[in-house]
C-alpha cells in the first residue's frame, strides 16, 4: 500500500497539475463551484474513510463535526473577532474533543449499533443548535463581510482562491490518511476491523486507536465545515447539520471504494458533479428524476460492485497487466 | 490516430463556437433574461412549483397584449421603451438548500447572463442567493420570502415587494384590537405556538415582543419541530395554559397534524390566528371541514375580486392556463416580474445601476396590484415596500374569505371559534 | 393537572403502540439478516399510498385495505430481497448498510413523480372521532391501531415460537451457521423474514392512513425513530422493540409536555444513547 510505482507517481502528479491548472483554463463560476464542492465532499469522504473504511465504524453523523467546525469559527469571528484560520483550528479541536466524548461511551458499539448511535448523536446536535439562541438558533448566522484576502479567509470577486484552498485541504487530508494507514496505526485499525478478538489478542488497545481515528476524522471534517462557512458566508442548522450531509459523505466513500486512499476522491468526482449538473438539467422540471437515478446508482454499485468504482478500476488495471 | 483526435477537437470547437454565436443571436432579438430560483424538487417542491406558476403567468401578461388588464405593461407586447423586448425567465432548482441558492444565482448570472433575479421562497435561500447577486451587482426583487432580516441588511441591489413577518404579526394584533372594539369583547391572554425553523421562530420572537405593547399576557410560548410525528404533548400544554387566543406559525404538515389534534383533544380557545401552513394549497383538501374558522394571515384571497375586478381577471387567466385557482403563493410570486419589468421599462435599459435607480423610483398605484395595498414604493434605505401589508382571511365553509381589514372584508369574521363538539 | 397527565400518558401509549408496530418489522429484518432497512420509512409511505388509492379509486375503507397492503408489501419485500439484498449478503458490511439507502432515495422520489409532492388524506374513514371518558379523550382510530399493534405483535411472537418456519427463523437469528448445519435453508429464511418485515410495516401504514396525512416524505421521522427503537430494544428482539416503542412514545409525549416540545426528539435520541452506553446490546438483546 505504501509503495508507489513510478507510473503511479507520474499519474498522481499529472492529475494534480491538471487540477492546479483547471481554473486557469475553465473560467466559469459554476464549474469552479462544482469543483469546490467535489473537493469538499472528497475531503469529508477521506476523513470518513478513517472511521468507516479502515476501522469499520460506520458513522452516519459526520454532519455534527462539519457543523461544529462551521459554527465554531463563525461564532469566534462574529463575537470575538478571531481570525477564521485560528477559528478553523479551534473548531477542529472542539470537533475532535466532541468526537472523543462520544467515542468513549460508544467504543463498545459495533456495526449497525454504531451507525444508529452516530445518527442519534448528530440529530441531538442539530436539535440543540436549532434552539440555541447564542448560535443564532434556526435563523442561522450571516458572516460579517471582511475585506478579501487570504488572511481573512474571504474572497468576494472570485472563487479561484477558495478553489486552491480547498484543493490544498484535500491534498493535506489525503496525505494524513495515507500517513496513518501506511504506519502502525493503520495496521492496527485494519486489525480491529478484521476482528476485535484478534486485535485484542495482539495487545492492540482497541479503544485507544478507535478514539484516535474518530478524533482525526472529526478534525478534518470540521476543517471542511469552517471552509463551508467562509465560502457560503451564511449557515443555519438546516444547511450544515442535517442527516443528508452525513449520508452524502458515506455514499461518496462507499461508491468510490471504502478502505482505499483514493476511493472517496473517485466517489466524489462522480457523485458531486452528477448531482450538481442533474439539478441544473433536470431540476427545473420539478420531478426528482435526478434523485431517482442517484438511488439506482447506489443500489447497483452496492449490490454488484460493492468494492466501489476504485475496486473496479484496480481490477481492470490488473487485468490490463 | 492523432489526426482523428485533432479533427475531434476541431469539431468540438466548431460546435462551441456555433453555440456561442447562437446565444448571441438570441440576445440581439431583444430578450431580457431574468433568473428565478425556487425549490422545484425536494421536500417543499409543491410550494416551489406553485410559485413558478405565478411567475410564468406574469411573464405571459407582460409579453403579450392584454388591453383589459390594469397591470403594468399588460397593454403592450413586451417592454415598449426597450423596443418591445420580451421577458424570459430562466428557472433554477435550489432543492431548498442555501448553498444551491448561491450556486444557482451565480450560475444564472455568469452563464445564463440573466440581468435580474427573483424568487427563492425560503428566506434562508433568498439570503444566500441575494448575497451572490449583490456581489455580482445584479438587481434582485423578491416577492415571496417573509423573514424581516432580509431587508435589514442594507443591500444595494435587493428589494422586497411583499410584507414580512413583523408586519404580519402586527396585523394580527391590530385585528384583535379592532375585534375588541367592534364586538365589545376583551382578550387577556395569548399563546404563541411556532415551528422551530427560521420562519416559525422569527414569528414567535415577534409575537413575544409585540404582545405586551397591546396589553396581552403570553401564557404559553411553545416551539416545536415541524417534522413531529405526534403533537399531543404540545396541545396538552396549550389546554393547560388555556389562552384566550392562540397564534400559530406553521408549515403545512404540522398545520394538518395540529388541526387534527386540536379536534381530537378538544382545544377550544376563543380564536386561533395562524401563519402560512393553513393557507398552503394542500391544507384544505387534506383536512376539509376541520379547517373551518381558522384565521390566517394572507396577502391575497380570491374573494378580493368583489372589490378588485383585476383579481377575477387574473384568476381566470390562471385557471385557463393551469386548471386550478390561483393560490396565495402563486399570487405573491406573481408580482416580482412586473416590478422588475416596470423598472427596466422606465430605465430604458437593463443595466444594473440604472435599474436600481428606477426601482428606487418605483411608484405603482394600488389599482395595478393584485392585493389590497396602496401600491408599491420602496423604502430608500431598507428597500422594503412601504405599502406592503397583510390581510387576514378566515376559512368559512371551506373557502378562504377575507375578514380583515374590516373595511375590505368580504364577510364578517366568525368569532369565537365554535367548539369542536358542536361541529359536524 | 392530573387529568392532563393521564391524558398525556394515554397519548404517549397510543403513539408508542404505533411505533412498536412500525419497529417490529424492522427488528425482524435486522435480527435475521443483520441488515438495517433504511427504506423502512418509505415502505410505510408506500403502504399509506396504497391504502389511499384503494379508498379513492374503489371506495375501500383503510380497515379493509389492511390485507391488501400487507400482501403487496410482502411481495415488495420479496422482490427487493431477491434482486438487491441477497446480492449484498455476502458482500462488505458497508454495502449491506448502503444498499437500502439507494432503495429509500429511489422510492421517495418515484412517489413524487407518480403522485406529486402534495398532501393527501383519507376523507371519511369508517373509524373516526373520539371516545370521551370524563375529560380524557381517546381517539378511536388510534385506539384501534394500538389494539392492532398488540394483536400483530402477539401473532408474530406465536408464529416465531410455535410454527416450524418461525422456529427456523429464530434459529437463523440466533446462529446462522448452526441453523445452516441443521438443514435450515437460510436463503429462504432471509427472503421470508425480509418479506414479513415489510408486510408488518404494511399493516402499520394501513392503520396510520386512517388518521394521518399522506405524502412522499411522511416516512422520514417515523423511520428515524424506529431505528432508535429497534436498537434500544435490542438486536432483533420482537419483545424488545415492542417495549422500546411504547417507552419512546411515552418519553416523547411526557418530555414534550413537561420539558420543551422543541427538544422532545433530542430526549428520545439521548435516551437511546444513554441506554446503549450502559447496555450496548440494547434492553432485551443478547
Amino acid at each position: 500500500m505504501g509503495k508507489f510505482t513510478p507510473r503511479q507517481i507520474a499519474l498522481y502528479v499529472v492529475v494534480l497539475v491538471a487540477l492546479i491548472a483547471f481554473p486557469l483554463v475553465v473560467k466559469g463560476t459554476f464549474p469552479t463551484h462544482v469543483m469546490i464542492m467535489f473537493f469538499m465532499f472528497a475531503m469529508m469522504g477521506v476523513a470518513w474513510n478513517l472511521l468507516g473504511g479502515y476501522a469499520a465504524m460506520f458513522s452516519f453523523g459526520q454532519a455534527a463535526f462539519f457543523g461544529i467546525g462551521a459554527y465554531t469559527s463563525t461564532i469566534l469571528l462574529m463575537n470575538y473577532h478571531v481570525n477564521p484560520w485560528i477559528g478553523l483550528v479551534v473548531g477542529g479541536i472542539l470537533a475532535a474533543l466532541t468526537g472523543a466524548a462520544i467515542g468513549i461511551p460508544c467504543s463498545n458499539l459495533r456495526g449497525h449499533y454504531f451507525a444508529i448511535a452516530s445518527i442519534a448523536f448528530a440529530e441531538i446536535v442539530r436539535i440543540c443548535f436549532n434552539n440555541w439562541k447564542f448560535v443564532g438558533a434556526a435563523e442561522g448566522l450571516s458572516l460579517p463581510l471582511l475585506p478579501e484576502s487570504l488572511g481573512n479567509f474571504m474572497f468576494h470577486s472570485t472563487k479561484v482562491p477558495y478553489y486552491y484552498i480547498m484543493l490544498a485541504f484535500l491534498v493535506l487530508s489525503i496525505f494524513i490518511c495515507w500517513y496513518i494507514t501506511v504506519n502502525r496505526g493503520g495496521f492496527y485499525l485494519r486489525a480491529i476491523k478484521e476482528s476485535h478478538e484478534l486485535a485484542k489478542g495482539m495487545g492492540i488497545s482497541f479503544v485507544r486507536y478507535r478514539l484516535y481515528a474518530i478524533m482525526v476524522s472529526a478534525f478534518l471534517t470540521a476543517m471542511a465545515g469552517t471552509f463551508y462557512a467562509q465560502y457560503i458566508l451564511y449557515l443555519d442548522p438546516e444547511s450544515v447539520l442535517i442527516l443528508p450531509i452525513s449520508v452524502q459523505v458515506v455514499l461518496v466513500a462507499m461508491l468510490g471504494g471504502a478502505g482505499t486512499i483514493m476511493g472517496p476522491v473517485i466517489g466524489a468526482v462522480i457523485l458531486i458533479p452528477l448531482s450538481e449538473y442533474t439539478r441544473v438539467w433536470l431540476g427545473t422540471k420539478g420531478t426528482g428524476v435526478d434523485m431517482m437515478l442517484y438511488g439506482v446508482l447506489i443500489m447497483l454499485i452496492s449490490a454488484y460492485q460493492p468494492k466501489g468504482v476504485w475496486g473496479l478500476l484496480t481490477a481492470i488495471g490488473k487485468r490490463a497487466k | 490516430m492523432r489526426g482523428e483526435r485533432g479533427r475531434g477537437l476541431l469539431f468540438v470547437l466548431t460546435v462551441l463556437l456555433s453555440l456561442s454565436m447562437a446565444s448571441a443571436g438570441v440576445a440581439a432579438d431583444k430578450v431580457i433574461k431574468i433568473g428565478a430560483v425556487y425549490p422545484l424538487t425536494g421536500n417543499i417542491a409543491s410550494t416551489g412549483l406553485d410559485c413558478r406558476r405565478g411567475v410564468e403567468l406574469a411573464v405571459d401578461i407582460i409579453n403579450g397584449k392584454y388591453p383589459d388588464l390594469n397591470l403594468p405593461l399588460a397593454k403592450d407586447a413586451g417592454l415598449p421603451n426597450l423596443g418591445g423586448a420580451k421577458i424570459e425567465i430562466v428557472f433554477a432548482d435550489t432543492k431548498g438548500e442555501p448553498r444551491n441558492g448561491q450556486a444557482e444565482a451565480e450560475r444564472l448570472v455568469t452563464q445564463e447572463k440573466v440581468v435580474a433575479m427573483i424568487g427563492a421562497y425560503q428566506s434562508s435561500v433568498t439570503k444566500t442567493a441575494s448575497q451572490a447577486t449583490e456581489r455580482l451587482k445584479i438587481p434582485y426583487v423578491c416577492s415571496d420570502s417573509s423573514s424581516p432580516a432580509l431587508t435589514e441588511r442594507d443591500l444595494k441591489y435587493f428589494f422586497r415587494v411583499s410584507p414580512h413577518d413583523a408586519i404580519f404579526v402586527r396585523d394580527q394584533f391590530n385585528f384583535l384590537r379592532d375585534l375588541e372594539k367592534a364586538r365589545n369583547v376583551k382578550f387577556h391572554t395569548i399563546a404563541a405556538l411556532y415551528e422551530n425553523t427560521e420562519f416559525g421562530s422569527n414569528v414567535g420572537k415577534q409575537i413575544l415582543k409585540v404582545a405586551p405593547e397591546y396589553g396581552y399576557r403570553v401564557v404559553a410560548d411553545i416551539s416545536y419541530a415541524a417534522n413531529a410525528t405526534d403533537v399531543t404533548s404540545e396541545v396538552g400544554r396549550l389546554i393547560k395554559a388555556s389562552p384566550d387566543v392562540l397564534m400559530h406559525a406553521s408549515y403545512i404538515t404540522d398545520a394538518i397534524l395540529f388541526t387534527k389534534t386540536f379536534k381530537e383533544m378538544g382545544f377550544n380557545p376563543q380564536g386561533i390566528t395562524t401563519f402560512a401552513g393553513y393557507i398552503e394549497p394542500g391544507y384544505l383538501p387534506a383536512v376539509k371541514g376541520d379547517g373551518n374558522y381558522f384565521v390566517i394571515r394572507s396577502t391575497f384571497a380570491l374573494d378580493l375580486a368583489k372589490r378588485k375586478p383585476l383579481v377575477a381577471k387574473v384568476n381566470e387567466l390562471f385557471k385557463k392556463k393551469y386548471g386550478i385557482d390561483m393560490s396565495e403563493n402563486a399570487a405573491r410570486s406573481f408580482t416580482a416580474p412586473f416590478v422588475l419589468a416596470d423598472a427596466m421599462n422606465r430605465a430604458k435599459t437593463t443595466e444594473a445601476e440604472a435599474v436600481v435607480k428606477a426601482l428606487l423610483a418605483t411608484d405603482i398605484p394600488g389599482d395595478q396590484v393584485l392585493y389590497p395595498w396602496i401600491g408599491i414604493k420602496f423604502d430608500p434605505q431598507s428597500h422594503q415596500n412601504i405599502y406592503a401589508q397583510g390581510t387576514l382571511v378566515q376559512i368559512q365553509d371551506q373557502n378562504y374569505v377575507t375578514v380583515w381589514p374590516f373595511d375590505s372584508a368580504a364577510a364578517p369574521v366568525i368569532w369565537p371559534f365554535p367548539p369542536w363538539k358542536s361541529r359536524k | 393537572m392530573s387529568e392532563q397527565l393521564i391524558q398525556q400518558l394515554v397519548n404517549g401509549l397510543l403513539i408508542g403502540f404505533l411505533y412498536s408496530l412500525i419497529a417490529i418489522g424492522l427488528t425482524m429484518i435486522w435480527g435475521v439478516m443483520n441488515i438495517i432497512n433504511f427504506a423502512h420509512g418509505d415502505f410505510l409511505m408506500l403502504s399509506m399510498f396504497i391504502s389511499f388509492w384503494l379508498y379513492t379509486l374503489y371506495g375501500l375503507d383503510p380497515i379493509f385495505s389492511i390485507p391488501i397492503c400487507t400482501g403487496l408489501l410482502f411481495l415488495l419485500g420479496l422482490l427487493i430481497y431477491k434482486y438487491l439484498v441477497s446480492k449484498v449478503m455476502t458482500g462488505p458490511a458497508l454495502a449491506q448498510l448502503v444498499v437500502t439507502f439507494g432503495v429509500s432515495i429511489f422510492i421517495a422520489n418515484a412517489a413524487v413523480l407518480l403522485w406529486t409532492p402534495d398532501f393527501k388524506m383519507i376523507e371519511k374513514p369508517l373509524l373516526t372521532g373520539t371516545w370521551s371518558f370524563g375529560t380524557i379523550q381517546l381517539s378511536i382510530p388510534k385506539a384501534v391501531a394500538s389494539a392492532g399493534s398488540v394483536l400483530v405483535s402477539l401473532a408474530l411472537f406465536l408464529f416465531l415460537r410455535k410454527s416450524k418456519t418461525g422456529k427456523a427463523i429464530l434459529a437463523t437469528e440466533m446462529n446462522r451457521n448452526s441453523a445452516l448445519l441443521m438443514g435450515v435453508n437460510t436463503d429462504r429464511v432471509n427472503a421470508l423474514s425480509f418479506a414479513i418485515g415489510s408486510a408488518l410495516v404494511g399493516i402499520a401504514g394501513a392503520f396510520l392512513s386512517m388518521y394521518y396525512y399522506i405524502y412522499p416524505g411522511v416516512g422520514g421521522t417515523f423511520g428515524l425513530i424506529s431505528f432508535c427503537i429497534v436498537a434500544l430494544g435490542g438486536f432483533g428482539s420482537i419483545e424488545g422493540a415492542f417495549i422500546a416503542g411504547i417507552l419512546i412514545g411515552i418519553v416523547q409525549t411526557l418530555g414534550g409536555y413537561f420539558f420543551d416540545p422543541a427538544y422532545k426528539y433530542a430526549i428520545v435520541f439521548a435516551l437511546y444513547l444513554v441506554t446503549v452506553w450502559i447496555r450496548p446490546q440494547g434492553l432485551l438483546g443478547w
